[in-house]
Parts: C-alpha cells; sequence; structure tokens
C-alpha cells in the first residue's frame, strides 16, 4: 500500500508514500506528538514517583 | 583483444564513462567520510554518558544517565522536524525564508536516488545538535526534573544551536556577510552557545544542596572520578569526528574547504587539534592540579583553537589552548564565587573556551580574507559574533527556565534530592551490591591451586 513506485527505472525519492505529500505530513505530526507525549508522560511519572516519596515520608515514624 | 582502431568518438565515450565512474565515487567517498564522522560523534555521547554518571553521587548516577540517553533520543527527531529547516531558512536573521526541500515532509529529506549529500549531512548536524544539548546535560545534574531538561535541552539542541549556526555557520549566514565570521570548528554556533545557555538555566536551578555552606564553595565529590576520567577521553576521541564533521569534503577539483568555502585540508585540523588538545591539559594542570580539570582541559584546548583551527600556527595553537586553560579554571572559580553551582564546569569548558576562541581568531587573523566578495575577518566582527552567540544562548535558556521554575517544574523536591533521584523515580541502585562486604576468600575455587 505504502509504495510510490513499481519500477526503478526513472525513480528518484524511493521511499514508501513519498508521492503522497499528507501522507508525510500526517507521519510529521505524529513523530512531533511522540516528542511532546514522552516529556509529559515524564512529567506524570515523576509527579507519581515525588508523590508516592512524600506519602512514605509522611507514614515512615520518626 | 580488439583490434579496432579508437576513434574520437569512441575516446570521448570512454572518457565521458570513466568521469561518470569517478564523479560517483567522489560522491560515495564523500557520504562514506561523512557517515564515519557521524559515528565516531556517538563516542562523544558515550563520554557525556560516563564522565556525568561518574560526576554523580551514587543515588544519582542512573538519572544522570537516562536524562543524557533521552536528550539523544529526543534531540535527533527534534532536529529532523525543525533543525535542518532553521538551518537553511534564517540565514538573515529571524524571519525565516523559505526552503521547502528542508522541510520533514520533502521528499528531499528521506531515501533519494538523485540526491547524496542531505542526508548525511543532516545526520552529522543532528549530531552536532545532540552535543550540544548534552553540554547542558552535566551542569544540572543531582536536582532537574528529566522533564525540565528534556524541554531545555531540545530547545538548545533542536532550535536554538542551529539558528546561530544558520547566522554564522552557513556560506550566506549574516554574521559572516556582513562581519566575516570566522569560527570553522563551531566554538561559537556549539560551545559557546551551549554554555551560555547552560548558564542562564543554573541560574533558576541553584546549586546543589549543600554545594554552598555560608556562601563558601564545597567540593561535592564525584562517586567514580576514574569514569568521569574516562568519559571525558571519550568525548575527545569522538571530536575527532566532531571536527572532521565541520570540514566540507566537496566533489570535483575544489576539494576540502572551510564551511565558509575557504580552503582547507585535514593536516591543517589535525595540527591545531592535537596541539590544542595538549595546550589545554597542561593550562588546566597547571591552575589547578587536579584530575578532572586536568583531563576537562583537553575538552578546554580543542574548544579553544577549533574557531581557527584552519589558519594557525600549530605552536600558536599550543599557547591559546594553554591560556585558555588557565583561564577557563578562572572564569569556573568566579562563578563559584557568585554561587553558580557548575556541576562540571560546563559554562567555563564550553562556554568562556568558545568566546576566548572567537576572540583570539579576531586577535590573530585580523585581516586575513575570507572567500571573494565577503569582508575579511576582523577582531570587530568577532567580538560582535561573540556578543551574539552571549545572548543567543543566555536569553532562551534563562527566560525557558524561568517559566519552567515559576510552574515548580524546573527542580526535584528537596527531600528526593536527599534521597537521590534513582531510588525515588528510576526505582533502582546503580550498584546495589556496593554494601556486600568483600570476602577474605573468593567461593570461586583456584583453579591454579590443583595443577
Amino acid at each position: 500500500m505504502g509504495t510510490s513506485f513499481l519500477s526503478w527505472d526513472n525513480v528518484s525519492a524511493y521511499f514508501m508514500f513519498a508521492d503522497k505529500p499528507l501522507v508525510l505530513i500526517l507521519f510529521t505530526i505524529v513523530v512531533g506528538f511522540i516528542c511532546i507525549s514522552l516529556i509529559m508522560s515524564i512529567k506524570q511519572h515523576e509527579d507519581k514517583a515525588f508523590q508516592r516519596h512524600a506519602n512514605n515520608q509522611k507514614m515512615t515514624p520518626n | 583483444m580488439s583490434t579496432e582502431t579508437p576513434t574520437l568518438e569512441s575516446l570521448s565515450a570512454l572518457v565521458q564513462s570513466q568521469q561518470a565512474v569517478l564523479d560517483m565515487h567522489q560522491s560515495m567517498n564523500m557520504e562514506v567520510f561523512y557517515w564515519w564522522c557521524t559515528a565516531l560523534m556517538l563516542m562523544i555521547h558515550a563520554g557525556f554518558l560516563a564522565y556525568e554518571m561518574g560526576a554523580s553521587r551514587g543515588k544519582n548516577a542512573l538519572a544522570a544517565g537516562i536524562k543524557n540517553i533521552l536528550a539523544l533520543a529526543m534531540i535527533i527527531p527534534v532536529f529532523y522536524l525543525v533543525g535542518w529547516w532553521i538551518y537553511l531558512s534564517f540565514t538573515t536573521g529571524l524571519i525565516p525564508t523559505s526552503v521547502s526541500e528542508a522541510l520533514p515532509w520533502s521528499t528531499s529529506m528521506g531515501p533519494k536516488l538523485d540526491e547524496m549529500g542531505t542526508g548525511i549531512f543532516w545526520a552529522a548536524f543532528a549530531l552536532f545538535g545532540a552535543t550540544t544539548g548534552s553540554i547542558l546535560s552535566g551542569a544540572v545534574i543531582e536536582r532537574i526534573r528529566v522533564s525540565a531538561f528534556l524541554i531545555l535541552t531540545v530547545l538548545v539542541g533542536g532550535v536554538v544551536w542551529i539558528l546561530g549556526a544558520s547566522w554564522g555557520w552557513h556560506p550566506e549566514g549574516w554574521l559572516l556577510t556582513e562581519w566575516g565570521y570566522h569560527d570553522v570548528g563551531a566554538s561559537g554556533v556549539v560551545h559557546a552557545i551551549a554554555g551560555f545557555f547552560t548558564l542562564g538555566v543554573l541560574i533558576n536551578l541553584g546549586p546543589r544542596k549543600g554545594k554552598f555552606i555560608k556562601g563558601i564553595a564545597q567540593t561535592i565529590a564525584p562517586h567514580s572520578l576514574p569514569m568521569t576520567l574516562i568519559g571525558l577521553m571519550m568525548i575527545i576521541f569522538g571530536f575527532f569526528g566532531f571536527l572532521g564533521g565541520c570540514i566540507i569534503f566537496n566533489t570535483g577539483e575544489t576539494g576540502w574547504t572551510t564551511i565558509y568555502n575557504t580552503p582547507t585540508n585535514l593536516s591543517a585540523f589535525a595540527f591545531n587539534t592535537l596541539m590544542g588538545f595538549s595546550g589545554g591539559i597542561i593550562g588546566c594542570y597547571f591552575a589547578t592540579r587536579d584530575p578532572f580539570w586536568t583531563m576537562s582541559g583537553g575538552l578546554v584546548g580543542i574548544i579553544s583553537v577549533a574557531a581557527g583551527l584552519d589558519i594557525y600556527d600549530p605552536a600558536l595553537a599550543f599557547i591559546v589552548a594553554s591560556v585558555t586553560g588557565v583561564g577557563a579554571v578562572k572564569f569556573a572559580q568566579l562563578l563559584e564565587r557568585y554561587g553558580i553551582d557548575d556541576a562540571v564546569g560546563a559554562v567555563a569548558v564550553h562556554g568562556f573556551s568558545g568566546i576566548a576562541a572567537l576572540l583570539f581568531v579576531g586577535i590573530f587573523s585580523n585581516g586575513t580574507p575570507n572567500a571573494e566578495g565577503l569582508p575579511a575577518i576582523t577582531f570587530a566582527g568577532q567580538l560582535v559574533a561573540a556578543l551574539v552567540m552571549i545572548a543567543l544562548g543566555f536569553i532562551p535558556g534563562y527566560s525557558v527556565s524561568l517559566l519552567l521554575k515559576k510552574l515548580n517544574t524546573l527542580r526535584v523536591p528537596e527531600s528526593v534530592e536527599d534521597l537521590g533521584i534513582d531510588e525515588v523515580e528510576l526505582l533502582a541502585k546503580p550498584y546495589p551490591e556496593a554494601n556486600v562486604p568483600a570476602t577474605i576468600q573468593s567461593e570461586v575455587p583456584n583453579k591454579l591451586a590443583n595443577i
């Protein structure tokens, strides 16, 4: 489904979907989304870990 | 064996076919050269990984490592998304010119049979960006949140430095065309920008807990000094790929040129890189007698001569590097006096040395011609560019880290800093058996004793 050519004659850009700019733009958006979601996911993980640590400290007798 | 007499037409066809073979091999050699430069640059990141983990205390060693790995993984796609486009589009300043072939959905930004070079140049530049981002990494260890660090490292490694490169490290960049800027080995566009970006972040991040007691700087010892020394040497090894990637492998009759299209060759780079390396080590050793700074001196030395690698006399490169080595240590001491905790001396090693490199080129190479039609190298031009690099690094570093600080997302909580980020966030220990006492007698049988 992704191939942009059926023969190697006169081929220039030969990667999948090279002839479908909208698909390439969609891929670009997905890459950006993954990068942003990684940072958001790390922040969430940090918030949870720090909260868990704070709770543990409260429960630990002095 | 053919007995046909060659005709002018047959000889012409033969020459053309041989020329086509030669052209193809030149293009392939160019790709091979940058391929291995890029591979060597990955050694810089192996080095950063080792020396940042070593420079951390044991309780934060893995946190230092994981943020370094994630920085590399994030800067590469971000550089694919925007970096290459910024480099080619912002040569005149802050208003982009349209360079549609550098956009990530362009067919030029992918496998293409009739376009050798784009991908391999993009890769080398992506690794330059990753190096820039990693310079920030070491300075902020043991107290920055990984999420905040990633935002900052992507900003400097994927956006800010490449804007500086577009201005000063591009044959049409305005710093070159208007001021004759000379920075062949990226002392300014990589090191100075990263160093002063880091300074901006450190001001808002604050020092590690316990670094300053009653205003007096304390030593927070690295948990593995040997690992930091080996890491630094790995960075220096990788810099041969970095500096190789700074030189232009031209096809045709031109041969090697700088990124400014002036003639040079790898011999010039070899002379001055090695002499700078040695001079920097000696300068830092004179100033400190400290193992970490002595090894950092190699990096200081290379950075201090990188801007003029093509035009220095090797002995002059050695002197420049030695002097900068001493200066970098003094600059680091000055920062400490102002309450700045730079855990690995990144601002001094990269920021100070990068700026010194630009100014030394202005002092010693004043009047040296650039490519035809461009202004010559001058001290004034180098000074203006140095100020631009400082501002370009510092302003976004300070502004964005200030915003993160206001949102309370820049630094880990104090109690987490006390216990260590590894245990709280990563739920892992770098040396889980560290507290197991060594046994006097090994349980492993001694095979040699039974022979």
